[in-house]
């Protein structure tokens, strides 16, 4: 599903942050990477994501090499293929809970109807079906999060990136969060990558890795 | 980007953002607003004379047309008996003031016989109004009125009704009704000798409405009649009358729509201001959605299309609002809030819908161009880093002199490009160009002041100023729209005040005598004959009187208008016009002397040492021009001739007004007294001493500048109300900040005052560059704008005293606003700011 090959990426100094970076997802899969403050996984995911441009290697997504998309052809391969869960939840104000969720949706000019049904499953998934006219105000951290997994799944992505997903809750949300993560990434069949500070949140993963040293490999 | 997803957050984003986007809409509204009034006023007063042209001239193809006291009726046989005429009616036209009511009514003198060939209206409607009795055409004392000049006078058929005339009140009897010539406003048709006799026109004609045989050569005809028409008499086309006038007023519409406009640009300024603080505050959002597939355009696309539907409402709420205060205004004041070009026209209420619709189409062009400017920053958004950061300003925008510097380079050079027509395109060009100027250099100046105020130990003060500096983005659209309505209210000030000391020093010196006395403050009907001027002359204690005469009349050669204004000239009354030079020449042999006015050098390229020809009384006579005078009364040519000269050239004893100069020991109230009851002698005049003239004009001008004063202050307010709200979205998203800062052992009222720190300096950078773009501004209206559209000189004159206040206000109230949208961030418990994460 994922393979990405001989990555690396420097500092604006031009201090190497990683060099020689491999890496595989298989459908289904959801690994975890590890790593010190300032080892480079949030920009390895970006990368992955197309928000960032390696200095060297390719990124492949389901056949398509995305290091050599354009600007435009990578959002909207985006749009179709990625889902995002952060550590902020950056949920919209303005939308209701099912609306957020519908986002992805909407991007993909899904009609109204299948939209709010397809939402409403993605809630019920996360078990969050009863909050789907609130405001995300009215939530608390960890239902917040339950909601951006739901709005990462929704349009059936190939890959779903989580960037510090459980950066922001206690234990037990977010223990409950990374199970909605998992239980999601298996449902869909999409490739998992989370990049976490987390022990607890990486175990949740199938398998984890360990971005030190500027290299990728087994934690 | 498809428009179910741009529904969806065009909803989420109006509904979130309510008052900043009301804010934007108030700003359009506003503009469009303006810019729809002055349309209206004037579409609506041109739809009006347009309509009662054509209409009264019914079937004529052309009218033959003099200097406004009229030309000889021996013309009238010259034109009558062209072969290739059908029909020839003389007309006689003049204003007569109504007694007692500050009014004239537009009395037409026709031959009804030959008139109604042209426009039956004149007789046929009227005789059946008259419900039976015997038509009066021909009596002396009959006038038939529109139904509009019966309901304006109070009167029906049967009743009588006074005028005033050269020698006394003229008293009429209604003889019937005109309804067929109702659009033309009030008006009153007589027997065209009646008029004569009455009015002391015998042996004058104002116009011959012809109409050419059918099977006659148009352009040999033309010739040919115009070949015998005495000099400074055309053959015109009835439309041209309607065209005559918006020439006229030319100057003063565009300028008004263009003070508009500005307004207009004021509000694209402040809502670029406002959707780029909005967008600072949304920049987590944006960058969520463009991480979520949206592309850049798609965006963009997004933003413009938010700023066009704010920029729509704007338009339409501007043009609801510009349609109702035009007709209050047309209602209250007249086309032309009482600036005197329209008098004795009704009230017709007609919008242009086509005007009104490019006007509003423009709101929502500011609103959408504004938008996508705020656009440009957003393509630069890193998305990652927006996604992961805490960041609150807006990606900075590109911030050298280099743009400012040459922009301010393109507006001097604008200010040098000449006028298009009598339109100062160059001048308004310059002045968008240093508005662009000024803003482009908020970034690059905010940098310069805030590196040279020095580091200090107070905490409060080093606080405000890095976070001012950390800013830069924020600060650049937030005192953007400071700068603008700061530069505009400034400019429109020191150019108000410029104009204002040096209409008060002309004024001091124009009524250098004691006491004027005015036949007709409205209309035209009445003047002071010889001997009402000798029975003033005569009064004890009149040193001597100044006949006045004026006349209007297209000089020879030319297309415009000019006033020609004759009364003794000696060196006193020259400096008083600020002639240069401001002496008379030795009289010589040559032409006699005429002095004119900057508007003759600029519209008609006459230069001092020129012999020019002026049509006067049917012939054509030479002047030399001996040196240019300033005229604020007028914004069209004028010559200024000595009356001696006048008369000889045209036997014209008559004079408009009349300028008395009292003897040293004349006791001044006996001698007014006495004059006054000599003037009462003459319907409708009046006698006035220098004073409460020069008094009166002042509170005119003040009274037509209110408008502008009003516009400033709302231009500031909206601005202020930016600023506060700009604040408040920054507080609430530095609340955290605050929490931490109250940690550290700051009080609620030191945050607030930290925060009052930082709207001064906003208010301060914004003051200084709107103050600096503001004088470049007045500069431009006042030797650029002025000159080439009102063709008035004058000099810069500082209004220190209100520069100071207004600067003063601006800072204070951005210190004030900015405390205020504070207090709710700071209201939280400091604990619970520390912990808020969203």
């Amino acid at each position: 599903m994922l393979q990405a090959r001989g990555l690396a990426k420097r500092w604006p100094g031009g201090v190497p942050l990683f060099e020689a970076v491999d890496l595989d997802l298989a459908p289904g899969e959801l690994v975890a990477i590890l790593g010190e403050s300032g080892a480079g996984k949030s920009t390895l995911l970006n990368i992955v994501a197309g928000l960032d441009r390696a200095e060297a290697g390719t990124v492949t997504v389901s056949g398509t090499t995305i290091t050599s998309l354009g600007e435009d052809e990578l959002a909207r391969w985006r749009r179709r293929r990625v889902g995002f869960v952060f550590q902020a939840f950056h949920l919209l104000p303005y939308l209701s809970v099912e609306e957020n969720v519908a986002l992805p949706l909407l991007l993909n000019g899904v009609a109204a109807v299948e939209r709010r049904g397809r939402a409403a499953a993605a809630l019920a998934a996360v078990g969050m079906a009863a909050h789907a006219q609130r405001k995300p105000a009215s939530l608390s951290g960890g239902e917040m999060q339950r909601v951006a997994v739901a709005r990462a799944v929704v349009h059936r992505p190939a890959l779903v990136l989580a960037d510090e997903p459980t950066g922001n809750l206690d234990e037990a949300n977010a223990a409950a969060t990374m199970q909605a993560l998992r239980d999601a990434v298996k449902r869909e069949g999409a490739a998992g990558l989370l990049v976490t500070h987390s022990a607890v949140a990486a175990a949740a993963a199938d398998r984890v890795l360990r971005l030190a040293g500027r290299r990728l490999g087994p934690a | 980007m498809n428009a179910p997803l741009a529904a969806t957050l065009l909803r989420g984003s109006l509904s979130g953002n309510r008052w900043r986007s009301l804010l934007a809409v108030a700003c359009i509204a506003l503009g469009v607003a303006l810019a729809g009034a002055v349309n209206t006023l004037h579409a609506s007063a041109l739809d009006e004379i347009d309509r009662a042209a054509r209409l009264l001239a019914g079937a004529a193809d052309y009218q033959v047309k003099g200097p406004r006291n009229g030309f000889t009726d021996e013309a009238f046989a010259a034109v009558a008996m062209h072969p290739a005429v059908a029909v020839a009616s003389p007309v006689v036209e003049l204003e007569a003031p109504v007694p007692g009511k500050a009014e004239a009514l537009r009395v037409m003198g026709i031959d009804p016989f030959r008139a109604a060939r042209l426009q039956p209206g004149f007789i046929a409607d009227g005789a059946a109004a008259r419900g039976g009795e015997t038509p009066a055409l021909l009596d002396v004392n009959a006038a038939w009125l529109t139904p509009v000049a019966m309901a304006r006078l109070g009167v029906k058929p049967g009743d009588g009704f006074a005028l005033g005339g050269p020698a006394g009140e003229v008293v009429l009897k209604v003889a019937g009704a005109l309804p067929a010539l109702d659009e033309g406003g009030p008006l009153a048709v007589m027997d065209i000798a009646a008029v004569q006799y009455l009015f002391g026109r015998v042996g004058t004609i104002h116009r011959i409405d012809l109409r050419l045989r059918d099977d006659a050569p148009r352009e040999a005809a033309l010739r040919g009649i115009a070949a015998a028409l005495p000099p400074g008499v055309a053959i015109v086309k009835p439309d041209e009358a309607a065209m005559r006038t918006a020439g006229l007023t030319q100057a003063y519409r565009v300028n008004l729509t263009a003070l508009a406009l500005m307004a207009l640009f004021t509000g694209g300024f402040l809502v670029f201001s406002t959707l780029a603080l909005q967008a600072a505050r949304r920049r987590q959002e944006f960058a969520l959605l463009r991480a979520l597939g949206l592309t850049a355009g798609g965006l963009r696309a997004f933003l413009a299309l938010e700023g066009a539907l704010l920029g729509a409402g704007g338009a339409a709420a501007g043009t609801a609002l510009g349609l109702a205060a035009s007709r209050a205004m047309l209602e209250r004041f007249g086309y032309d809030l009482g600036a005197g070009f329209f008098s004795g026209t009704g009230n017709t209420f007609a919008p242009d819908a086509a005007s009104l619709a490019a006007i509003g189409l423009l709101g929502v062009a500011t609103a959408a161009a504004a938008a996508l400017a705020v656009t440009r920053p957003l393509a630069r958004l890193d998305v990652a880093q927006a996604l992961k950061d805490r960041h609150l300003d807006l990606p900075s925008p590109p911030g050298g002199w280099a743009l400012p510097l040459a922009l301010a380079a393109g507006a001097l050079a604008a200010a040098f490009v000449p006028p298009a027509g009598e339109i100062p395109v160059g001048g308004y060009l310059s002045i968008g160009l240093a508005l662009a100027a000024a803003v482009m250099a908020v970034g690059p100046a905010s940098r310069l002041l805030l590196d040279r105020v020095p580091a200090s130990d107070a905490p409060l003060r080093t606080l405000a100023r890095a976070q001012v500096k950390s800013l830069p983005g924020h600060l650049s659209a937030m005192v953007s729209g400071i700068v603008v309505s700061v530069a505009l209210t400034a400019a429109m000030a020191i150019m108000v005040h410029s104009f204002r000391v040096s209409l008060d020093g002309w004024l001091s010196g124009v009524l250098e005598a004691d006491l004027f006395a005015r036949a007709a403050p409205q209309g035209d009907a009445v003047v002071f004959s010889p001997e009402a001027q000798a029975r003033m002359a005569a009064v004890p204690g009149v040193d001597r009187i100044d006949p006045i005469r004026f006349e209007r009349l297209t000089p020879e050669g030319a297309t415009g208008l000019l006033t020609i204004i004759a009364r003794p000239v000696d060196a006193r009354l020259l400096r008083g016009f600020q002639a240069d030079p401001p002496a008379p020449p030795p009289r010589g042999s040559g032409p006699p002397a005429a002095w004119v006015s900057e508007a003759s050098v600029d519209l008609f390229g006459w230069r001092a040492g020129q012999e020019i020809v002026l049509p006067l009384a049917g012939r054509r006579a030479a002047f030399r021009v001996a040196g240019v005078f300033r005229d604020y009364s007028r914004t069209w040519g004028a010559v200024l001739v000595d009356l001696a000269d006048y008369r000889a050239l045209t036997g014209d004893p008559l004079a408009n007004d009349i300028a008395i100069h009292l003897a040293r020991d004349a006791e001044a109230k006996t001698v007014e007294a006495a004059l006054g009851r000599v003037v009462a002698q003459v319907p409708g005049a009046e006698l006035h001493d220098a004073s409460y003239i020069h008094a009166r004009a002042l509170a005119i001008f003040d009274r037509t500048f209110a408008a502008t004063y009003a516009l400033e202050a709302v231009a500031i307010l909206i601005a202020l109300a930016g600023v506060t709200s700009s604040f408040a979205a920054l507080a609430w998203s530095r609340r955290r900040e605050f929490g931490v800062l109250r940690h550290l052992g700051l009080t609620r009222r030191e945050v607030t005052r930290l925060l009052a720190l930082e709207g001064a300096a906003a208010g301060i950078i914004g003051a200084v560059l709107g103050l600096a773009s503001g004088f470049a501004v007045s500069v431009v209206l006042v030797h650029v704008v002025n000159r080439q559209s009102f063709h008035w000189g004058m000099a810069i004159h500082m209004p220190w005293l209100g520069v100071a206040v207004l600067l003063a206000a601006v800072i204070a109230l951005c210190a004030l606003g900015a405390s205020l949208a504070g207090r709710a961030a700071v209201a939280r418990e400091a604990v619970e700011a520390v912990k808020d994460d969203a």
